[in-house]
């Protein structure tokens, strides 16, 4: 039980830097496409380490699963937004930057 | 060809198709772990599961082919490490003291069939190692990346594979398309 | 209740509060909308970490309300508001 726990608390201590990451590039990328990038692939990474990580640490399956579902209702609804934004842009002939 | 009239005809809770029962259980699995084990939430989870099921299959007529269990299985370990390796790649982009960018747009042509698979498709890209889907036009999928030196060809045609095998579409089928 | 996890949802919220920073800067509306996606996420997490911290269960429904509440503030801004706005101000025809 100690070692489940602890290597949740471990998991959730690697999510963090990732949401961090997520922000980081949220404020330094250079232009929406990019920006983008950042928030879906890191936040999403870094939720599901703090989701497995209470996961661990739960002593339920009632618990482990709705952590799970909201995990996935997250992933779901953040690639479809993402999508959009980017289908949006695109079509307002926003250009991505480019190295110059 | 994915459309099927059948469902939009027959309003009755009569024809329990595998797939309606299918999605019954779906519904009902995500019912029991949104109220926990509590019996009295059925009175309202009952006809709640049924109506989502109904309309469900209506807005959404499933198509022809089933998700394949293995292939599932195959997906789930697959899209974990994908995703882990995209947020690890988002993540030494942002944090570093150089710029390492170096965006562009790449077009894809995806064999997928239209419909929930193709679409499935177009999201998991953008949880992908540097890949975006930014457009899709038909079976035209306009991917933006970050970097242009990640081999984005081989990544995504290897997500097709992936989806490919989730619902059944064997790889000779694929070529003949 | 475990100090831990409220530690962990304390480091969260720099997270959010420098996204704040976008919203400022913008340039795009969508831009800013990111902004609410980002509370989305950070927001389910730290909700989460505090909902095991402080031993309340409720905190996890109030997480997935919370999850679906950003995807729809997203898609409807992006279907009604930024597409509208786009024909009106610059006049650029939709593709």
């Amino acid at each position: 039980m100690e070692i489940l726990y602890n290597s949740g608390t471990l998991l959730i201590i690697l999510g963090l830097p990732f949401f961090l990451s997520g922000t980081v590039g949220l404020i330094r990328f250079p232009d929406i496409y990019t920006r983008l990038h950042a928030l879906t692939k890191a936040d999403n990474v870094g939720l599901g380490c703090i989701v497995c990580g209470l996961a661990l640490q739960s002593a339920s399956w009632a618990v482990t699963a709705k952590l799970l579902l909201i995990w996935l209702l997250v992933l779901i609804a953040s690639s479809a937004s993402c999508h959009l934004i980017a289908r949006s842009a695109m079509q307002k002939n926003i250009q991505p930057w480019t190295r110059p | 060809m994915i459309r099927d009239h059948r469902f939009v005809k027959d309003f009755t809770f009569v024809s329990f198709s595998p797939q309606f029962f299918f999605r019954i259980l779906v519904f009902s699995t995500v019912w029991f772990v949104l109220t926990g084990s509590d019996i009295s939430s059925w009175i309202v989870g009952v006809p709640a599961v049924l109506i989502a099921s109904k309309l469900n299959l209506m807005l959404a007529p499933s198509s022809h082919y089933s998700i394949s269990l293995s292939g599932a299985l195959r997906f789930v370990p697959f899209f974990l490490n994908q995703s882990f390796r995209g947020g690890i790649d988002v993540m030494r982009r942002a944090l570093s003291a150089k710029q390492l960018l170096n965006p562009g747009l790449v077009s894809y042509v995806t064999l997928l069939p239209e419909g929930s698979a193709r679409i499935f498709f177009v999201n998991t890209i953008s949880l992908l190692p540097g890949t975006l889907s930014a457009e899709l036009h038909g079976n035209q999928v306009t991917i933006h990346t970050l970097d242009r030196g990640l081999p984005i060809w081989a990544n995504i045609q290897n997500l097709e594979y992936h989806v490919a095998a989730l619902i059944h579409i064997s790889s000779d089928k694929k070529k003949s398309l | 209740m475990s100090w831990m996890h409220t530690v962990f949802a304390l480091i969260l919220l720099p997270a959010i509060a420098t996204g704040m920073f976008r919203i400022l800067k913008g340039p795009t509306a969508a831009d800013r909308m990111m902004t609410a996606q980002l509370f989305g996420t950070c927001g389910v997490a730290i909700l989460l970490l505090l909902g095991t911290g402080m031993g309340t269960p409720v905190l996890l429904d109030i997480a997935l309300v919370f999850a679906l509440l950003a995807a729809l503030a997203t898609m409807t801004f992006v279907r009604r508001t930024w597409q509208y706005s786009s024909k009106r101000n610059h006049g650029n025809p939709i593709q």
